[in-house]
């Protein structure tokens, strides 16, 4: 049988993605690389509005890449580029005025604005917490004080609103003054989502939130995921194939830099078009 | 002779050379620290921060000395830190991996190990024979170009121990890279960046060498800098070396002065390090 899988040509795609007219953001052919070498080949990525798509797939095949690729956060790092088309609302993120630029080129000061904006909009949530070394208040705070000045009562709305739907407003409203840094964990984890929508982004990326979290953490946070799907588009990495299957309604699989398969996550589980994938969700490699 | 055997005396010779060298350095400062405390504390009194140095065989104290060197190490610092934080800051955050960064971390190096007394004179050429006399501030700047290289060398070292999630955090909401160093970055560092300013200030607290060429030395109290200017390690070497037994005492003060307040800041910044690391 294992011969099987090896078999199947990595070519080979299944790509059963959401109807084209209600996107949020979309992926084509997107080709990335760390200096010399390729790291996506040709991925195409379709994430609908106000779902929660998940991408799965063994390590270094390519899923955080995707994900970092989304928010441009890869132009930190020189010698990382992106080639291909990536559509936030219809727009393409990868050329327009941002297209060349590189994050601390003072002449192309323009550019660097598109991509703040940008990232205004397409919020990220990290492995490991990363809580800012300031209080609570300020960690919620910080990103909704770049773009706007508020009046105190206005930002006071603005923190607790944003602790609410992240469920962390209950354990912290007594403590907004102190260290983010004294939360425990899962705690830290659920203030970066906080803080991630308090500037109001269309789509969230979560690049495996939950892995450094315990059982009862990461069931908090899923919650508010699902919670937050009403308001934010969702796309969120995970080595944890039942937190996938509970929580997304499209997932993606991908090995060794391609998009191997892409469907509504029952469909995956429980009918995947290719053997490959059968054999991942069922635990037989990966 | 079997494996186990052999590389339980290999470990044993290992761990004795370990001790024994370690041992030697720890005696050699406890002998230090006991002879200067055995012939300063005697000499210790409030005299000597409220009276200036006096003529032999006159009863007197160190305040001027005391005076020059806190203004001279003070400007020194602030000119160190200023300097230091910065071009650490480039180094770790900006240009370290371009060539030019290369270049910049090698002559820091350089710095770091420079003979304070080829700084003296550097800064004698710069500042002493241009304006026509030995001042304060050419004591400052000579021993800021000793400080300032180790604050740029600590600041780089601690910045490169933050986390590239945190800086990755805070552009992913849309800050500028210099707004992510300044607001996030530096504060998450804020300990660590005040241990380099203390350990450079430990560092230039002492050193007598580059002071020879520039502030040379007062005997009277003197708040401008622009004059010659006494400091404790120019007065210690001055006082050392004459024959006379009230002035040697002093020097013995002068020397626990100054070995204590290295001492005490040094303690300081360890332990303010050990925290950043903690938290």
């Amino acid at each position: 049988m294992n011969d099987v899988a090896i078999a199947v040509p990595t070519e080979e795609q299944v790509m059963n993605g959401p109807p084209p007219g209600n996107l949020m953001l979309e992926a084509r052919k997107l080709d990335f690389f760390y200096g010399k070498n390729q790291a996506l080949f040709g991925v195409d990525l379709p994430v609908e509005r106000n779902r929660i798509t998940a991408l799965i797939g063994p390590s270094g095949c390519g899923k955080s890449t995707l994900l970092r690729a989304l928010n441009r956060i890869y132009d930190l790092y020189p010698g990382q580029r992106a080639e291909g088309r990536i559509l936030l609302d219809g727009e393409d993120i990868l050329s327009g005025r941002g297209g060349g630029a590189r994050e601390g080129d003072r002449r192309m000061s323009d550019a660097a604005n598109d991509l703040a904006r940008l990232r205004a909009r397409v919020g990220m949530v990290f492995q490991k917490p990363t809580p800012f070394p300031m209080s609570i208040y300020d960690n919620v705070a910080f990103g909704v004080r770049l773009y706007h000045r508020k009046s105190r009562a206005e930002m006071d709305e603005i923190v607790e609103r944003s602790l609410r739907r992240a469920a962390l407003w209950d354990e912290v409203k007594d403590k907004l003054q102190t260290s983010g840094l004294g939360l425990s964990g899962g705690q830290q984890q659920r203030l970066c989502v906080a803080r991630g929508i308090a500037v109001e982004p269309e789509v969230l990326l979560l690049d495996e939130p939950a892995s450094a979290l315990d059982p009862i953490s990461t069931a908090k946070l899923e919650a508010t995921l699902i919670e937050l799907k009403q308001d934010f588009t969702i796309v969120i990495v995970t080595h944890n194939l039942q937190q996938a299957a509970r929580l997304s309604d499209y997932t993606g699989f991908m090995y060794l830099g391609r998009m191997v398969e892409f469907s509504p996550t029952e469909e995956l589980f429980e009918r995947p078009g290719l053997q490959r994938t059968r054999d991942y969700v069922t635990g037989r490699f990966g | 002779m079997n494996r186990a055997l052999r590389r339980r005396i290999v470990n044993g010779l290992f761990v004795t050379a370990c001790s024994a060298a370690t041992l030697l350095a720890l005696g050699a400062l406890a002998l230090i620290l006991w002879s200067l405390v055995g012939k300063g504390i005697g000499g210790l009194d409030l005299a000597v921060f409220t009276q200036d140095q006096p003529a032999p065989g006159s009863p007197g104290g160190l305040r001027n000395a005391i005076a020059g060197s806190l203004m001279m190490c003070g400007i020194a610092m602030v000119i160190a830190v200023v300097v230091g934080i910065l071009a650490g800051t480039w180094l770790a955050e900006y240009g370290g991996r371009t060539p030019y960064g290369h270049v910049v971390r090698f002559l820091n190096d350089v710095l770091l190990s420079a003979p304070s007394i080829l700084v003296g004179l550097f800064v004698y050429e710069l500042l002493v024979r241009p304006f026509h006399g030995f001042s304060g501030y050419a004591g400052a700047v000579a021993l800021a170009f000793l400080a300032t290289p180790i604050v740029t060398r600590t600041t780089e070292d601690i910045l490169n121990l933050q986390p590239n999630t945190l800086r990755e955090a805070g552009m992913a909401l849309g800050a500028s890279r210099a707004f992510v160093i300044r607001k996030i970055i530096w504060r998450a560092a804020g300990a660590g960046l005040l241990t380099g300013g203390l350990l450079g200030f430990a560092r230039i607290s002492g050193e007598t060498a580059p002071l020879l060429f520039t502030s040379l030395g007062n005997q009277f109290f003197n708040a401008n800098m622009t004059q010659p200017t006494a400091s404790l390690p120019t007065t210690i070497f001055q006082f050392a070396l004459s024959a006379y037994d009230d002035w040697q005492r002093l020097a013995w003060v002068g020397a626990l002065l100054i070995a204590a307040a290295v001492l005490t800041i040094n303690i300081i910044g360890r332990f303010l390090a050990r925290e950043t690391h903690r938290s």
